[in-house]
């Protein structure tokens, strides 16, 4: 099956496990398929106890995950990756951009199926660059003057943390148009080869109007 | 015992933290992961890895939701390889992940071959 064209990097050595641990079925040489990629295991999957927290939070008290099916979804996630990001990474190459940004992630997923994923992650992107976006300003607390300032919900970098302590997925948020949300919030977000200052030199300028924030306007 | 900390990735939100945040998945590894799906992946903000995250956390729910109904059908209660395999089958937006729950003979992944849904 063509995976939309898109070719991975991210390949195997060694076949997939029938049960239990990683085992090799054949000698350990290197397969000329598989040569390029001597990376370590560890780094080419999520680590497992990430992966088997999330599922147990899923699934009921009692429940019980065999070995294979741990390491089955640990690949699939890797796999996941791979195959967003594929799409993505098309997308910017096509519109001649050397970045990948959170707004080409969310495309790519929303053109591969995974619609229902975009409103929550669009959210949560908020929630973190309003978090993130208040502690580098060390504004922690929220300060009531500043809450005026960014009462609008404009974010940029003194966005303070009126809701210290809130769980990023906790409350209800506010609604968002998803769409309007991804095209326009993002367009001037990206941050070129970022380890993950996420707080840094970020206007919203390219936003007409967008206000996450402004729960009664519609 | 491993105790959870405050930031630790135990809670879905919780608190603020430092540059990481209380994420469940480890951002570095993410970004390895999207450096190697292709040659040419250059450069990756800060947050795409962020959105990530996210959205592998939500993938694996919906997986193992799905997976788990699979269990449950077969009045069982531990959940296999071959509750994600009848999960992904299933399931329209898994189809990329056909070739990695169901190996051809081979045992190798063939990307550029056509799929054939044989071998379970």
């Amino acid at each position: 099956m063509e995976l939309n064209g898109v070719v991975h990097g991210y390949q195997r050595l060694h076949p997939h496990p029938t049960a239990g641990p990683r085992m090799q079925m054949h000698p350990p040489e290197y397969s000329t398929t598989t040569t390029e990629c001597l990376v370590r295991e560890q780094d080419r999957f999520m680590p497992i106890a990430n992966v088997i927290r999330i599922m147990r939070k899923t699934l009921p008290t009692h429940a019980k995950i065999s070995d294979d099916a741990k390491e089955t979804i640990q690949e699939c996630v890797s796999e996941f990756i791979s195959f967003v990001t594929g799409e993505a990474n098309d997308r910017c190459q096509r519109e001649q951009r050397k970045t990948i940004t959170a707004e080409d992630i969310l495309w790519a997923m929303s053109k591969l199926g995974f619609d229902d994923y975009i409103e929550p992650l669009t959210i949560y992107l908020h929630r973190y660059r309003e978090l993130d976006g208040g502690e580098r300003g060390s504004m922690r607390g929220g300060d009531p003057s500043l809450m005026k300032r960014s009462g609008v919900g404009n974010i940029d970098d003194f966005a303070p943390v009126f809701r210290m302590g809130s769980q990023l997925v906790g409350p209800p948020p506010p609604p968002v148009p998803p769409a309007a949300t991804v095209a326009g919030f993002l367009n001037d977000a990206a941050i070129a080869g970022g380890g993950g200052g996420v707080g840094t030199s970020r206007r919203a300028t390219g936003v007409a109007g967008f206000q996450p924030y402004v729960r009664f306007k519609e | 015992m491993r105790q959870a900390g405050a930031y630790s990735g135990i809670l879905s939100g919780g608190g603020v933290s430092g540059r990481t945040g209380p994420h469940l998945l480890p951002l570095a590894r993410i970004k390895k992961i999207m450096k190697k799906s292709s040659v040419d992946v250059k450069m990756i903000s800060g947050e795409a890895p962020l959105v990530f995250s996210k959205a592998c956390e939500l993938f694996i729910e919906e997986l193992t939701k799905r997976s788990w109904n699979t269990t449950i059908q077969g009045k069982r209660r531990t959940l296999h390889k071959e509750d994600v395999a009848s999960a992904v089958a299933t399931t329209d937006v898994f189809d990329f992940l056909i070739d990695l729950v169901h190996p051809n003979a081979s045992g190798d992944v063939d990307l550029d071959e056509e799929h054939v849904l044989e071998k379970k």
